[in-house]
């Protein structure tokens, strides 16, 4: 990064006089929030220390033209470690609100709402934890009501693209279709498991993309090789329960979803979303005389290294445990 | 330790716990217990044939139960005086350590505590530290990962009297670990735990680092650090050599340890801040420098010898730059870790401080004090009179009053600091100040209001921050209005709210009252007892009729001379700002209710010259 000579010294004053932004200057850049961070996975130029930083020093055209204030996604890692109390994603959240006050835009990708589709349940605005989705009066037809994107406070976690009934709510990369493609690819969907009478018993893994915390654990989830389908999604909350019941129809033996812990999830509730999801679909598979067993919710703590691995072995233990009928009964 | 027990002037009280102190500088009466170690000091010799039959093992405290003890023992090896004692809690009375010791016949079952009482004129608390408990910071994983140990732990482990006889080795497998990462400031420099820097931690974690390099060659050292301080003489050297020695420096705060299950491995995840790039070292061995805290009795001796202690809870001196070695409490020094974290040379040098202050007062049969003195006339004090109060007792931060139903109240005068506070807490008057009396601060008052008092600011300044801190303002020639006039007192608890009242009734424009900062305050609770009684004195002026904005509390430390001028100059400009007729019609509104409060005062043949210009209580209620 080239040298900016012009520091402005009244932006840390101007950032510490809104809410949230309070303890600026007291930050010792120690580096606690850099290395607890995980948005760094992916996106390697992220460093909410130097963000931090550059605000204090008064690098305003910096700070705010920057893609990264817009990354922090106030999962709120850092703040309970950092040792200077400082409220990160507030001070974050309040870079941002200078930034759109000065006219820059975030830079998505963000949810888009078919409006013909779109019911005006407001079944997203439950389910959004910033907020940032809701019914409004629709553009062309003032007389009924459509959700629309707030994209100064949505941080494209998916919740609604998984909870919105009529399919209305697309987003890059964790649509429905993207989401199936992953699932299928290399023809896994067509390879016998036990319950199609193969040797083996096949899972298919939703992993919440924050759970995980480095290279090193996903690799050794891999290892199971094409018995067991990892597919990363970006919560646990943006799991699809039809998705989960169409996999079981094709054959496949159980689907594992891997959240964080409780408060550890990178979108303030999703993860408890997704562990609903799991435990009415377990309950409804109970109802219809199959096993509950086949889907299953595993909680992955921040202090567990390898907990992902150990999740997959216990699921697979389970279902080769399972009686294995053809796939048409299983589902 | 031996010296300092074959000494004929020392004698060491081990096992023994302060339970009263009394007294004052010169004439302490201190209450010990001793506890039992049911074993006679006189007859044990040392030999530890009782510790050899012994059958229970428990885990030793000395060795941060990394190694077993026996339930009865020494506390280490260099233990003074050389006593065994028997632990009672694990003790299974099988009394084969009775037939061990043969004829010595040294162990007793029977033995009970033992009270002693000594008469002691000076005395040094040097409690020392006591090691923060890592468990709380989940994400280093003390207490969950077995190879993450304390600082204190790998002292024990690296010392060659230790119990792996100075062999490396983790806990998981007993396996010599080939890498170690030392993590620096766990609960210290973090506002979550400790805010201050423990200090020496830096330099014992380079000092074991080197150790191991030493020891081990090939072993490879890592130390996460948030900044190294290294200021004392050769402590930078020192470091300098650390770095060519191999040690690997990462300037970054660790955010997460977590343990590879397969190896019991820990990887250390930080912010390598040269590089700007979060890192993960991979580590067989983690040590965290764990912060010095108080010790957690430290509360319980403060009371006792009414120390004051910092808002980190180690002990306070009496002033930070020219009397770091004193207690508030004269006749009591503070010597090393216990008055805040320290290494050992700085440790050594404040005990030899320490022992000289304490030599400085027994080397002498009488010991000055400061001639202000509070003094209670017997023939007021309600308590002579068999009333409850205890008002003065209650406000005394040094514990120097002692109120009897029955007796009047008693005040030790070498024990008196001079703060005042009892003198303006008594609601009898029965308690003055020497050069402090109500009549010498009521004649001022008068004096300084006696032409167009409407006009004037009055203030009230403590001796040690705020007057120092108006003095700062004059010698560094900050301009501030000429209205305000200042009283001296020498705590802000020795304004009387009555003072207050009476510069209103005498037509004061304002009233500024100030002291210290509230942890500055030289009389350990002066200002706090100042304080709750300013903000009664609020509301009462507000139900009088003054305007809040006319008095005014401000805490105004000795370097605070710009502060000093600003309050003077806001105050001014407040006052400015009124008609003076309306100023005087308050304040003549408020005089009869002021006199009602004042009524003691102005009947009080002691105050008679002063209040003689004034009309009478009664004439003023007509």
């Amino acid at each position: 990064m080239a040298v900016q000579t012009k520091l402005d010294a009244h932006f840390a004053q101007e950032v510490m006089a809104r809410p949230g932004g309070e303890h600026l200057l007291t930050c010792m850049a120690c580096g606690t929030c850099a290395s607890i961070c995980l948005v760094r996975r992916f996106h390697p130029a992220f460093n909410p220390r130097r963000v931090l930083h550059q605000a204090a020093l008064g690098m305003r055209e910096a700070v705010l033209s920057s893609e990264e204030i817009w990354l922090c996604s106030a999962c709120d890692a850092c703040y309970p470690r950092c040792p200077q109390e400082i409220h990160i994603s507030e001070v974050m959240g309040t870079l941002r609100d200078i930034a759109i006050g000065k006219g820059y835009e975030a830079p998505g990708p963000f949810p888009e709402v078919d409006r013909d589709v779109c019911s005006g349940c407001a079944a997203c605005a439950r389910v959004c934890p910033y907020e940032a989705i809701g019914p409004a009066p629709d553009e062309d037809d003032p007389s009924r009501q459509t959700a629309h994107v707030d994209k100064t406070r949505c941080l494209h976690c998916g919740l609604c693209v998984a909870t919105c009934p009529s399919g209305a709510i697309t987003l890059e990369e964790v649509n429905e279709q993207e989401v199936l493609t992953r699932v299928s690819a290399g023809g896994w969907l067509d390879q016998p498991g036990r319950l199609a009478g193969g040797p083996e018993p096949r899972c298919l893994a939703f992993v919440c993309q924050w759970s995980v915390r480095s290279d090193a654990a996903w690799a050794r989830a891999e290892r199971f090789g094409d018995q067991v389908r990892l597919v990363r999604l970006p919560c646990s909350g943006r799991v699809d329960p039809a998705v989960i019941l169409w996999a079981l129809g094709k054959g496949v033996d159980g689907v594992l979803v891997i959240g964080c812990d409780d408060d550890e999830c990178h979108y303030q509730r999703g993860t408890f979303a997704g562990r609903s999801k799991v435990y009415l679909l377990q309950e409804m598979l109970a109802t219809m005389g199959y096993q509950p067993e086949r889907v299953r919710f595993s909680r992955q703590s921040i202090y567990e290294r390898f907990g992902l691995e150990r999740s997959i072995e216990d699921m697979l233990q389970t279902l080769g445990q399972l009686p294995a009928p053809v796939a048409e009964q299983a589902i | 330790m031996v010296d300092a027990a074959r000494h004929p002037n020392i004698t060491i009280l081990s096992n023994t716990e302060v339970e009263h102190v009394d007294g004052y500088i010169g004439n302490f009466s201190v209450n010990l217990v001793t506890k039992p170690r049911y074993v006679i000091a006189d007859r044990c010799n040392g030999c530890g044939a009782c510790t050899d039959v012994c059958p229970i093992e428990i885990p030793n405290p000395f060795e941060l139960d990394i190694a077993p003890r026996k339930a009865i023992d020494v506390p280490h090896g260099q233990a003074v005086p050389l006593i065994y004692a028997i632990d009672m809690d694990h003790c299974i009375q099988c009394y084969k350590c009775v037939t061990a010791c043969g004829k010595l016949d040294a162990i007793d079952f029977s033995q009970q505590p033992e009270e002693l009482n000594l008469d002691i004129g000076t005395i040094v608390v040097a409690t020392g530290f006591a090691s923060f408990d890592p468990t709380v910071i989940p994400e280093y994983g003390y207490g969950r990962y077995p190879n993450v140990i304390t600082a204190m732990e790998m002292e024990r482990l690296a010392n060659s009297a230790g119990p792996t006889v100075g062999r490396l080795v983790r806990p998981s497998d007993g396996k010599r670990p080939e890498s170690l990462a030392i993590i620096q400031c766990v609960g210290s420099r973090d506002k979550r735990f400790n805010e201050y820097c423990s200090g020496f931690c830096c330099m014992y974690a380079i000092k074991n680092a080197i150790l191991l390099k030493q020891m081990y060659h090939d072993i490879d050292i890592t130390i996460f650090y948030i900044d190294i301080r290294t200021p004392s003489k050769g402590y930078e050297e020192f470091y300098q050599r650390a770095r060519e020695s191999g040690i690997r420096f990462i300037q970054g705060r660790p955010s997460l340890v977590s343990e590879d299950p397969d190896t019991g491995n820990l990887i250390v995840e930080a912010e390598d801040r040269a590089l700007g790039q979060v890192i993960e070292v991979e580590a067989e061995l983690v040590m965290l420098s764990a912060a010095a805290i108080p010790q957690p009795d430290a509360e319980d001796l403060a009371n006792k010898l009414t120390l004051a202690r910092s808002p980190s809870g180690f002990f306070m001196e009496y002033h930070p730059k020219l009397r770091p070695v004193d207690a508030p409490t004269d006749g009591v020094y503070l010597a090393g870790a216990a008055q805040g974290p320290k290494d050992i040379p700085a440790s050594v040098a404040q005990g030899s401080a320490a022992a000289s202050r304490a030599a400085r007062v027994l080397s002498q049969d009488t010991w000055e004090i400061e001639p202000i003195v509070a003094e209670v006339d017997p023939t007021l004090c309600i308590s002579a009179h068999g009333k409850r109060c205890g008002v003065c007792a209650r406000a005394c931060p040094y514990g120097a009053i002692v109120v009897e139903q029955g007796k009047p109240a008693q005040i030790m005068t070498a024990k008196c600091h001079g703060c005042g506070g009892c003198v303006a807490e008594c609601p009898h008057n029965a308690i003055q100040q020497h050069h402090f009396t109500d009549a010498q601060l009521l004649a001022q008052i008068k004096a300084l209001l006696q032409d167009r008092p409407e006009e004037k600011i009055l203030a009230f300044m403590c001796n040690w921050c705020s007057y120092a801190g108006a003095d700062t303002a004059g010698t560094s020639h900050f301009s501030y209005p000429a209205s305000s006039r200042g009283i001296r007192v020498m705590c802000c608890a020795r304004t009387d709210d009555k003072f207050v009242l009476e510069a209103f009734r005498r037509g004061a424009g304002m009233v500024l009252v100030s002291g210290c900062h509230p942890q500055d305050c030289h009389y350990i609770t002066g200002q706090q007892v100042g304080a709750r009684r300013f903000e009664r004195l609020r509301s009462t002026l507000e139900r009088m009729g003054i305007d809040a904005e006319r008095f005014r509390v401000e805490w105004i430390s000795a370097a605070e001379g710009e502060k000093y001028a600003r309050v003077i100059t806001e105050m001014h400009e407040a006052l400015s700002s009124y008609d003076p007729a309306a100023i005087r019609q308050q304040n003549r509104e408020a005089a009869p209710k002021i006199a009602r409060r004042l009524r003691k005062w102005d009947e009080d043949p002691r105050l008679e010259s002063i209040f003689q210009d004034l009309p009478l209580f009664q004439e003023v209620a007509e």
